[in-house]
């Protein structure tokens, strides 16, 4: 498995996939920060209200999914370069996994490592320009590891929530991106028309989702998946 | 039992109702250059989509060197190579990176393979080149290349000519050729240009909406040739009756109002000639037709006739 995932990572078009990633390390790094100072000091009151901010940003990968979606998934459609792969004597449903694997680690990899260099970042900057109130407790470590850890699972499952119903069977980008963008906003859109919903409820039905929309990519790939 | 590389039974596709293969039963020896013949969208390109993995048969089965072929079991695809309607790559990958990426997938680790492979295609030199910048004719060598790469006992190739130059076109039924002497590779063609698949192969199957009308060695068609002695004559009916009556030949028919066909090749034209001029005979012409493929398919396409 891990030999199909490091080839489906040979095939994409690698300096762009790299320069996406690094962008939405370097915009997500000084976000919270630019948020704190520019558009709502709230946030700035502790750490622990910082670690909330951070966690929500961090959902931004969910978008870096969907563009992973469109490259692994969808172009491969439209290019027909999916029909190599079906030509292998490997199993669709073995193949669809090795792609799907490769997508989640990758926006696992990639959220956990954003999780470090943001915290990193709003940290220094903390220390040089004083924009929190109070410094950072182990309690606060503790729980911003933790929640880095689970954080990006999350993230990475949430990704997945487009690829079933627009990566394979409708095969279109722009609902793809238009789906993880709602996504991401998700929290936002519902305090906008004062519905309070429980974060860790909605991530569960989230995760769930993703769930739902992994286990039909692989059950449905013999009949919604040929060329 | 005889030794088939493909066979098929009752393989069937159907797409939102539409049949587009029906009940194909289909039988491909070893060592053997199979044709397809057929129309377009006569499901050609589907069978052989199917044959290698790429479309799902809605009923029947495939028996690749013996063996099933299904999702879970497509062993037998280790042994097959292809291309597909057209010579699909990675095209912002070099030529070598597409080569590679193919060798992994089946797990061969010949490096030199690659090399011999460009090689016999006489594309050396383009490895490092991005394959998007290549001729529709080069991306189909490079098919080629990619097809042959691993040694497969089976090639499956839709249009292998399309895009090439004449030469190209020679060149690559050469290769066919050899490789099916030298290597005993079988293969199974499409191509709609008759004369092509005439030159190579040696059976066709025929296929008709959706259906193996027939299968057939060219041998075989050979030996049912109907060449013939054709006369174009305003008085059909007389001809006929002067030919058996002063030349004996009973072999003949009358074809529409104007035309006698004598199938008894062996008579001269300048006899036949002779005898109806010195009985007043007018004729507009008078040729020896020797039936190709060409003739093979039409007859079995517009059942058993002829079109004249």
């Amino acid at each position: 498995m891990f030999k199909l995932m490091e080839l489906e990572w040979r095939k994409l078009k690698q300096k762009m996939v790299i320069s996406e990633m690094i962008i939405y390390l370097g915009i997500l790094m000084f976000l919270p920060v630019f948020f704190i100072k520019m558009v709502m000091a709230d946030f700035g009151q502790n750490y622990s209200v910082v670690i909330q901010l951070i966690v929500s940003i961090q959902l931004g990968f969910v978008l870096f999914g969907a563009s992973l979606i469109n490259q692994v998934f969808i172009e491969e459609y439209k290019n027909k370069t999916i029909s190599l792969s079906f030509g292998y004597p490997i199993s669709r449903k073995k193949l669809v996994m090795a792609k799907i694997l490769f997508i989640s680690l990758a926006v696992f990899l990639c959220t956990l490592v954003s999780f470090v260099l943001t915290g990193l970042a709003t940290y220094l900057i903390d220390q040089v320009f004083d924009i929190i109130n109070g410094q950072p407790t182990a309690a606060d470590f503790a729980a911003y590891f933790s929640k880095m850890i689970v954080h990006s699972f999350i993230t990475a499952l949430i990704s997945l929530i487009p690829l079933f119903f627009f990566g394979i069977w409708k095969r279109a980008t722009i609902p793809t991106v238009i789906c993880a963008i709602f996504l991401m906003q998700f929290q936002n859109f519902s305090s906008l028309i004062n519905i309070t919903l429980d974060p860790a409820l909605v991530n569960a039905v989230l995760c769930l989702l993703g769930f739902v929309s992994v286990y039909l990519s692989i059950k449905m790939i013999d009949k919604v998946g040929d060329i | 039992m005889m030794d088939y590389v493909v066979q098929t039974n009752g393989l069937t596709k159907t797409v939102k109702g539409i049949t587009l293969v029906s009940n194909v039963n289909l039988h491909i020896k070893k060592g053997e250059i199979y044709g397809f013949l057929g129309q377009n969208g006569a499901g050609k390109t589907t069978i052989m989509k199917m044959l290698t993995g790429l479309l799902i048969p809605s009923k029947g089965e495939i028996l690749l060197f013996g063996k099933k072929l299904t999702e879970t079991n497509k062993s037998g695809l280790k042994r097959v190579g292809s291309i597909i309607e057209y010579p699909i790559f990675f095209e912002h990958l070099t030529a070598m990176e597409n080569l590679e990426l193919h060798c992994e997938y089946l797990g061969y680790y010949d490096k030199k393979a690659i090399t011999q492979a460009l090689e016999l295609v006489h594309l050396k030199g383009i490895e490092d080149k991005v394959v998007k910048d290549f001729s529709l004719g080069m991306k189909q060598r490079l098919g080629i290349v990619r097809a042959i790469i691993t040694k497969p006992e089976l090639i499956i190739l839709d249009e292998p000519t399309n895009g090439l130059d004449p030469i190209g076109i020679k060149d690559m039924r050469d290769l066919i050729r050899m490789l099916n002497k030298e290597y005993g590779i079988t293969f199974l063609l499409s191509s709609h240009i008759l004369g092509e698949i005439e030159q190579i192969v040696d059976r066709v199957g025929v296929i008709q909406n959706g259906k193996l009308v027939n299968e057939v060695s060219l041998a075989e068609i050979r030996k049912q040739r109907a060449d013939y002695i054709e006369i174009v004559t305003p008085d059909a009916d007389r001809t006929a009756y002067l030919l058996e009556h002063e030349l004996r030949i009973s072999n003949m028919k009358i074809v529409g109002d104007r035309r006698v066909r004598i199938y008894d090749v062996t008579q001269s034209q300048s006899e036949i000639t002779k005898i109806l001029i010195l009985h007043d005979i007018e004729i507009e012409e008078i040729q020896k037709h020797t039936s190709t493929l060409e003739d093979y398919f039409y007859r079995q396409i517009h059942g058993g006739e002829i079109i004249v």
